[in-house]
């Protein structure tokens, strides 16, 4: 599976990584990694540093972890995306609705 | 299909002894098989033809033709969509006879002996993966009914509509699963062009449920001369609502003004947009500036278009991301600077669509396709000017005996200060219009008329810019942005319509009188324009600034400023 969550012990930063492709084909196992996640104020992290390639539906599953956040007062910080990855991110102008650190 | 008739399920029996064909047939018919018989591999292959059996159970030693041999010859003739699972019934518990049961293309294989137990247990299991194989065969089947349906509607429905087709170059090849690209291409009432070149989310039907609103609202307020950044705004809004949150639109939106010599672009989320030159050389490229669209309720507050002044002989290309990421079989990307490249070498050759889709081919060789490649390439020139009517004629016989007449109605908007850079004032007008006196062809002429008119007003009367601004060609760019700014922080002035609408014995007659709070300008470059010598000279001295006056004085009966030239009467004729 190349999607991994990591609870912090206080409960507070959820990280989700996704591993190589970031597609359609992580549609469930993306979404079962933050959706029991409720604790109000979380921080979200999406570690992307070890994606090699991203396709527009995983654009729509991050506006869905967005949602979720949102939902949950959290916060949503997307971690490291290669250059590839942040390609796709920059020409979906995603840095203007969430933050993404490099 | 199996001749048998009801429910039950068909079982074909092969084996050279009567016996074992008599008891494997009473345990079928326990469970509930209807059963025929085969002597050997010849018989029932042609019985397998004959019947279509759910099911065959096949010795292996036989006479005639052996079981592996039937088994090979039944399993080319079965049909993709229907699975007839076969097992090999044999006294050889051998791996050997495993094996090659697996290859002739035996699903299993039972040794005996067994008790009747193990036996319904097999032929229940073997059932049950043939039943989940049938049902993800129709559901496939439905699943591709969607796509053909979906590609149908985009390409059938909605883009046959499109406008210029002969014109504008459009590259469309849909992925093995339809990937949801649209194009359109819609003529603006004062004779420029809009495209749109998007890519929805997903695939099938469900990326292309998006496509009707987009089409319908981008074809509509096009028409009814509505500017781009209104038109994008509408979408935007209508596919935040209509769609799901993970389903959106890239898109980039253009306007080619001909008459101006300049091309507004807006790229929510798709890759650069091109301004080629005529040698091939990349003028402009406008990258993305905006989330795609249906993302966020309603566009970013500081989303403007890029305007880029362009020569006759430019051309605006547009393309989604799978031409740019389509792999080749050692899974390289055909990427952007091949994509640059090969729109230079085919606009030397003169066709690029032709030239890029052939490059692509040859570089993906038989690498199945995994999402649409599309690209629309739009020449910025040669884009005729709107319905100019032979005014000449009507204007030399005025009806005079009508002019006295009271006039059927009256109609007035004016709009002050700030609303005046929120509300565009010529769509209502249109629509007042229509719904009074329903929709006509000549209305077009006369949605011109006021588009110029009112712009006139507003840009260098109440907003006080200045056309000179206009008549180089970076100029445009530049006018248009001071253009936004004054127009955001606008707090005062006015621009006023009147509008009043005779009816004549046959036509109708329509005075506009549009009046603004500004200065005025110097009349006398529009006053009498009359002697061909003088409209002649008038056009050269306007040249891209006053090509909207002379367009509507070609329109109207009569055009009349005031003598401070704020105040405009046109009367527009027609029969």
């Amino acid at each position: 599976m190349n999607v991994k969550k990591q609870v912090s012990a206080d409960n507070k930063v959820v990280t989700i990584s996704v591993e190589e492709r970031f597609d359609f084909s992580a549609h469930q196992a993306f979404k079962s990694a933050y959706v029991n996640e409720n604790a109000s104020g979380s921080l979200f992290i999406l570690d992307l540093s070890k994606a090699s390639y991203m396709d527009s539906s995983a654009l729509g599953m991050i506006l869905l972890l967005k949602d979720h956040v949102e939902n949950v007062s959290g916060q949503l910080k997307i971690f490291k995306p290669n250059d590839a990855v942040n390609k796709i991110l920059e020409i979906a102008q995603f840095h203007r609705l969430m933050t993404i650190e490099r | 299909m199996s001749q048998v008739l009801g429910n039950a399920k068909l079982a074909l029996v092969v084996d050279d002894s009567k016996m074992q064909r008599t008891v494997l047939g009473v345990l079928l018919k326990e469970e509930g098989y209807h059963v025929l018989c085969a002597d050997d591999g010849a018989q029932a292959v042609s019985m397998y033809i004959k019947y279509q059996p759910d099911l065959i159970l096949m010795d292996i030693n036989m006479p005639v033709m052996n079981g592996y041999e039937a088994a090979r010859k039944i399993k080319t003739l079965t049909h993709e969509n229907s699975l007839c699972p076969l097992i090999f019934i044999t006294s050889m518990a051998t791996d050997q006879a495993y094996i090659e049961s697996i290859e002739a293309g035996g699903d299993g294989i039972l040794v005996r002996p067994f008790s009747p137990e193990v036996f319904k247990a097999k032929i229940k299991s073997i059932q049950r993966i043939s039943d989940l194989i049938t049902k993800n065969k129709v559901l496939q089947l439905a699943q591709q009914k969607d796509v053909e349906l979906a590609e149908q509607l985009m390409s059938g429905v909605i883009e046959a509509r499109n406008f210029a087709q002969d014109k504008i170059g459009i590259l469309k090849k849909a992925a093995t699963l339809f990937s949801g690209d649209v194009q359109l291409t819609a003529r603006c009432p004062n004779g420029d062009v809009n495209v749109l070149l998007g890519d929805f989310t997903g695939h099938g039907l469900r990326s292309s449920i998006g496509a009707i609103p987009l089409s319908e609202t981008f074809r509509t307020m096009t028409k009814k001369g509505f500017t781009l950044l209104e038109i994008i705004s509408q979408v935007n809004q209508q596919l935040h609502q209509l769609l799901p949150t993970d389903l959106f639109l890239a898109a980039a939106f253009v306007t080619v003004s001909s008459h101006e010599n300049t091309v507004y672009i807006f790229n929510a989320g798709i890759p650069d947009a091109y301004i080629f030159d005529q040698s091939g050389g990349i003028k402009q490229r406008v990258p993305s500036q905006h989330p795609p669209i249906g993302v966020l309720p309603a566009l970013i507050n500081d989303a403007s278009l890029s305007v880029i002044s362009v020569e006759e002989t430019d051309r605006v290309v547009l393309i989604s991301d799978g031409i740019i990421e389509a792999r080749n079989p050692q899974g390289e990307m055909f990427d952007i600077e091949r994509f640059e490249r090969v729109v230079s070498a085919g606009i030397s050759h003169g066709n690029i669509t032709e030239e890029v889709l052939k490059s692509v081919n040859q570089f993906c060789q038989e690498m199945p396709q995994e999402d649409d490649l599309s690209l629309i390439d739009i020449p910025c020139g040669g884009w005729q000017q709107p319905h100019v009517i032979n005014t000449s004629q009507v204007a030399s016989e005025p009806d005079q005996t009508n002019t006295n007449i009271d006039a059927a109605w009256h109609w007035r908007l004016k709009l002050m200060g700030s609303r005046l850079s929120r509300v565009n004032p010529i769509p209502i007008a249109m629509n007042q219009i229509q719904e009074l006196e329903g929709s006509a062809e000549h209305w077009q002429s006369l949605l011109t008329i006021l588009t110029e008119l009112f712009v006139n007003s507003l840009d260098h009367g109440v907003l006080g810019l200045d056309s000179t601004m206009k008549s180089s060609a970076d100029g445009f760019a530049e006018y248009f942005l001071e253009r936004e700014q004054r127009l955001k922080s606008l707090t005062e002035g006015f621009v006023e319509v009147n509008l009043s609408y005779y009816p004549l014995i046959s036509g109708g007659r329509i005075i506009i009188a549009i009046s603004d709070s500004g200065n005025g300008f110097n009349v006398k470059n529009y006053h009498g324009i009359v002697s061909k010598q003088q409209q002649y000279k008038a056009e050269h001295e306007l040249k891209l600034s006053g090509r909207g006056i002379h367009l509507v004085s070609q329109l109207c009966e009569s055009l009349q400023y005031s003598d401070q030239g704020n105040q405009v009467q046109a009367t527009y004729v027609w029969r």
